[in-house]
């Protein structure tokens, strides 16, 4: 067959290999793995935000039935090391974090006591009979006056509450800003929140005796980092352990992070010489799985008067909680929320500014999305009140201003660059599909029946798949920017390829498979591929910061041709004639043009176990196997434009998303329906930032959103038909033209549907400078609309 | 989130589970479809020593009509109350409140006698027992007895069976001809409980209102029937301003919490708002004319 017309394999709508054992509930997940004589884990967690630890007594509760042991931080802390975020940013005060609070409790849910018992019944028996005397501290909740400096030290030992601070101008914002024509500003406000994986954490560490060795099956992002992490907290050596994610029930962030609970798991089994088992519960989830989106934003921005963007400056307050998190840092979250603000567009003066307190509240860190959502929010809310102002289409502003064709490489206010990306062609694709003049008519017509309809556009871009050169997270010394692969036809001819990524519901075991079936002339199905399991690899991290399909695609694509060249050139040995004439299609290697031909499995034959079939020079130096690093350095960029048309019921202000489009630029497609679930899990993510879910403290620090009767996460009902559109236009930046896409649903849904909302309420004058809009929150700005349009 | 330890008893009649309800030496319970209990037993707010399950006693799986009123069995699950061709035809103001119960999953388990011995002020069933004057029928304790809805709920949680009770059945008595229904609720989201709902049945005879009913529910500790309003409407006939005044009157009458989900004050505007649109379905299907 003519090499051009071959069908291929990237691209092609391959159906999920994880589908069939994950949808029959065959899939094996950590708390699915039972080992004979386990021991089970309960946590006593902090009913305190803030409080100093007199007293634990725990002797009733170690009488009592199938109870093995009861610790505390006097007892775990002594086996275990501190575990410190380092980043390299000027001012950044890192907050140790131990096995079980030392001293102090700085959040409500904070492990303080840990039971080990016989079954998790015995274990949660016992926690009502632990009792511990805690002396109040004050509860600093609030960020604003955490950051004060009347504030309790949420560490005593720090200078202030302020965990990481950074500023930085470009241009003559000042200036630009008093010459502006229009200008637009408001404070933000983005509500904290949780990921809410359907599978919980749970971790189980297995102790081999005959080895001494320790296999950590964690339903982690991470495998890498936390084996690295353990290896040091503990003292052990690497080769003695090992750490495993099997499948994984969705990460989202909430699982990139290393947890107290992983660290006491790990700990106990190598103290008890015993198999330790702990699963998170769903109460424990919502209050000890690190949250985000918490962030106080004010931001302005100015135009002249035909619409251009002349000047921004942003103010980020970031609650953090109580610790900065590892390997992440206090940094992440609120340094990209000022870092991505200025979005896709052409923007000379660029001033931000951020701060990230902590607070008495558990601690933040990664979430789909990492301050994007955030930014996204506050720039296309500015964004519609500028068009508003200026009595322009929001459409017709966001084209006037998105950097185009040669501008790129184009570098924004905040240093990053974005490399060439379909910006304006992803706009006018979505208002196409939705036929936005017509809209925009029926709008009118809606409106002039007393309905509240509303049109939201939100454009970003993002930065995904990034390599060394820049860290995933501000000023964080670990390398996050580089994948490896290795690749083997073993001696049945078999191919397996190996990678230290992880996958939890990114479909990686089919996309890669994909790329290194394309890459080296086999079929998709004999492609077995391994992930997430720390002995496979000498380093990896992890899937997160939307890095798997370019990282690991990239190295898998390079180790992928490395074999297929050895494949050619045993076969030209074989055969006897050029390397040139060896083609290797649907895993049969041919010589071009003849009818001669022979399958994997006979070439890796010949290879491995033939006698006399090469020189001992050629067999030497002939395997089937290679090993390969990818760095994209910089990476790439991913943007998008989202558009959300909504109804708001006009006397009980519930929200109806009616119609949403999302028109994405993911570069070249390695699976387009991999990558419409993902873009539909983001949306629907990002929904549930934008109306229903908020993690809520009261003022004494308690969590009063601890079940999912209180915390509101959108199930298929709330989510609406979900239309999807690709550039396909291929990443002049990475290898295979691939871009990250797998946060980008989240990042732009909250602002197009708070976009939408406000579009809905504008003839009340109403701005939406809040999320989640609830209708309790739509109720008041209403109320108070109609109240002051009768004075 | 694991319960405390218990013993499970299964039984196939009403004398056997009340047996074991009256032994005042252990704390017994009674479990139906668990949607409510077992949450309670794994947040460790409720610590029975036996749970009676009653789901084996035939007798209480019934939903039969005669003599002008249709009973039904404690044990009936939600889903089938919901899908009931006797249900639909004498009280489509139940089928459509079926379906705002939770979702398919827990509807498949829940049924209206846990539901109402639950209690739970926002929930569908309890404010349908009040509107539709239900009767219910417990065994056991001091003998067989019969309860008005309207003393059966007594505070958020709580009603009137007493120790060694269970719910047998609930009879609803039909309606007359002429009568229309309306039902409103609203929800954060599809399946959550309601943050507030409004139910009416009206019955118009010449044009006028020969009887009225209002109940409300997630407004108060208790689902409640506004006997104000109701009032109001007797011997009338229904038009914007009258409407506009009942609304107002059930607003004065509840005083609904503050809780996270929404303020006392948005949920009394709610409860306006979905009472003057069950009022003028309620009117339009009992073939009244709107002015
Ligand atoms: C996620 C979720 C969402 C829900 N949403 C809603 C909703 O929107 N609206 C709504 O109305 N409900 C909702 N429910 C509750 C559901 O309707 C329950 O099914 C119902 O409240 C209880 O019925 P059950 O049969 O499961 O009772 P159980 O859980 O078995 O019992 C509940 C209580 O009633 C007692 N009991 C049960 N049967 C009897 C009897 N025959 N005699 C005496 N005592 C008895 C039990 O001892 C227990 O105290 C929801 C439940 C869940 C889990």
């Amino acid at each position: 067959m003519d090499i051009n017309t071959r069908p291929k394999i990237i691209g092609a709508r391959v159906q999920r290999r994880e589908d069939p054992r994950l949808l029959t509930g065959n899939g094996a997940f950590v708390d699915d793995r039972q080992v004979p004589g386990m021991l089970h884990l309960a946590f006593r967690r902090s009913d305190f935000g803030h409080a100093k630890i007199l007293k634990i007594d725990t002797e009733e509760a170690a009488s009592m039935p199938g109870i093995i042991g009861i610790y505390t931080a006097e007892t775990l802390n002594e086996i275990t090391k501190p575990v410190i975020a380092f980043s390299n940013m000027k001012d950044y005060q890192a907050t140790p974090i131990r096995a079980l609070a030392q001293d102090v409790v700085r959040y409500v849910g904070e492990p303080v006591v840990v039971v080990v018992a016989e079954n998790r019944y015995l274990a949660e028996d016992a926690l009502n009979e632990i009792f511990i005397d805690y002396e109040p501290l004050e509860n600093v909740v609030d960020p604003e006056y955490a950051a004060s400096g009347d504030a309790v030290l949420v560490h005593e030992d720090l200078k202030s509450n302020i965990l990481v601070a950074r500023e930085f101008e470009r241009g003559e914002v000042d200036e630009a800003m008093s010459s502006a024509a229009i200008r637009v500003k408001g404070r933000f406000r983005s509500r904290r929140k949780t990921a809410v994986a359907m599978e919980t954490r749970s971790y189980l560490a297995e102790f081999e005796k005959s080895s001494q060795s320790l296999t950590l099956h964690s339903s982690t992002q991470i495998p890498g980092i936390i084996r690295d992490a353990l290896v040091d907290i503990l003292d052990i050596p690497g080769h003695r352990l090992r750490v495993v994610a099997p499948d994984v029930g969705g990460g989202f962030g909430g699982k990139a992070s290393l947890y107290p609970e992983e660290i006491v798991v790990t700990a106990l089994s190598k103290l008890l010489k015993r198999s330790v088992k702990w699963t998170s519960d769903r109460m424990e989830d919502l209050m000890s799985t690190s949250q985000a989106f918490d962030e106080i934003i004010d931001a302005e921005l100015g135009l002249d008067s035909e619409g251009n963007l002349l000047a921004l400056s942003a103010d980020v307050l970031g609650d953090v909680g109580a610790y900065s998190i590892y390997p992440w840092t206090a940094a992440l979250e609120p340094i990209q929320v000022v870092s991505f603000m200025p979005g896709p567009y052409r923007l000379a003066n660029y001033r931000g500014k951020v701060r990230g307190v902590a607070t008495n509240k558990p601690p933040t860190g990664p979430y789909r999305g990492v301050g994007r959502p955030a930014s996204t929010f506050v720039m296309e809310r500015l964004m519609d009140m500028a068009a508003g102002k200026l009595g322009m289409d929001p459409a017709e502003l966001r084209l006037k201003n998105f950097v185009v064709g040669d501008e790129f490489p184009y570098r924004i206010g905040s240093g990053i660059v974005w490399d060439k990306s379909e910006f304006s062609e992803c706009l006018n694709k979505a208002t196409e599909k939705l036929d936005y003049e017509t809209l925009r008519e029926k709008q009118r017509i809606a409106r002039s029946q007393g309905r509240l309809m509303g049109i939201g556009i939100a454009s970003y871009a993002e930065l995904t798949g990034i390599g060394s050169r820049i860290s995933a997270a501000p000023g964080m010394p670990i390398n996050t920017g580089t994948e490896t692969a290795r690749i083997r036809v073993d001696s049945s001819g078999s191919v397996i390829a190996y990678f230290g990524v992880a996958s939890h519901g990114q479909s990686l075991e089919t996309t890669l498979a994909q790329v290194v079936a394309e890459e080296m002339g086999v079929k998709v199905e004999d492609v077995e591929v391994v992930l997430g399991d720390s002995a496979v690899m000498a380093h990896s991290t992890g899937t997160y910061a939307s890095r798997s399909a370019v990282l690991a695609g990239g190295a898998g694509t390079l180790a992928a041709r490395a074999v297929r060249e050895k494949i050619v050139e045993a076969a030209s040995l074989l055969f006897e004639v050029p390397a040139e004439e060896i083609d290797v299609y649907d895993g049969l290697i041919h010589v071009s043009g003849t009818n001669r031909k022979m399958d994997l499995r006979e070439l890796a034959r010949a290879v491995y176990s033939e006698m006399g079939r090469f020189t001992k020079e050629v067999r030497e130096n002939l395997d089937l196997e290679a090993t390969k690093l990818y760095d994209p350095y910089f990476g790439t960029t991913t943007s998008a434009s989202h558009i959300a048309v909504v109804d708001i019921d006009p006397e009980t202000f519930k929200v109806k998303i009616e119609q949403y489009v999302v028109s994405e630029d993911c570069g070249r497609m390695i699976n387009p329906l991999v990558v419409d679930g993902q873009v539909h899990g983001g949306v629907a993510q990002g929904i549930g930032a934008a109306l229903y879910e908020e993690v809520i403290h009261d003022e004494n620090g308690q969590v009063v959103t601890a079940s999912l009767v209180d915390y509101l996460v959108p199930s298929s009902c709330e989510v609406p038909t979900i239309d999807v559109l690709h550039a396909d236009t291929r990443s002049p930046s990475t290898i295979g033209g691939f871009r990250g896409m797998g946060e980008g649903g989240t990042i732009g849904a909250p602002a197009a549907i708070a976009n939408a909302v406000a579009d809905a309420l504008a003839p009340f004058g109403i701005e939406i400078n809040e999320i989640p809009i609830s209708p309790e929150r739509l109720y008041r700005l209403i109320e108070k609309a109609r109240n002051s349009e009768k004075d | 989130m694991k319960p405390p330890i218990f013993d499970y008893v299964k039984v196939s009649t009403v004398e056997e589970a009340t047996a074991i309800l009256a032994d005042s030496s252990k704390e017994a319970v009674v479990i139906a479809g668990g949607q409510s209990l077992l949450p309670m037993l794994n947040f460790r707010l409720a610590a029975p020593e036996i749970l009676v399950d009653i789901s084996g006693i035939e007798a209480l799986k019934s939903l039969i009509e005669r003599d002008n009123v249709v009973t039904i069995g404690a044990m009936t699950r939600h889903v089938d109350l919901g899908s009931s061709p006797i249900i639909a035809r004498h009280f489509p103001v139940i089928t459509k409140a079926v379906t705002h119960i939770a979702h398919l999953a827990i509807r498949n388990r829940g049924t209206i006698g846990g539901s109402l011995c639950h209690a739970d002020p926002a929930a569908e069933l309890p404010m349908m027992a009040l509107l539709l004057n239900a009767e219910l029928m417990v065994a056991g304790g001091k003998g067989p007895r019969t309860i008005a809805a309207k003393d059966f709920f007594q505070s958020a949680l709580e009603t009137d069976i007493q120790e060694g009770e269970l719910l047998v059945s609930v009879s609803l008595p039909l309606l007359p001809p002429n009568t229309g229904w309306g039902f409103e609720e609203v929800s954060r989201k599809s399946g959550d409980f309601a943050l507030a709902a409004v139910s009416a049945i009206l019955v118009v005879n010449d044009g006028e209102i020969s009887e009225a009913r209002i109940a409300v529910a997630g407004v108060d500790e208790t689902p409640r029937r506004m006997n104000g309003a109701e009032a109001m409407l007797r011997g009338k006939m229904l038009d914007d301003d009258h409407l506009t005044a009942v609304c107002e009157t059930i607003q004065s009458e509840i005083n609904p919490e503050t809780d996270l989900q929404a303020s006392s004050n948005y949920r009394r505007h709610l409860i306006g708002v979905l009472t003057a649109r069950v009022l003028k379905d309620a009117f339009a299907g009992a073939g009244g004319i709107f002015e």
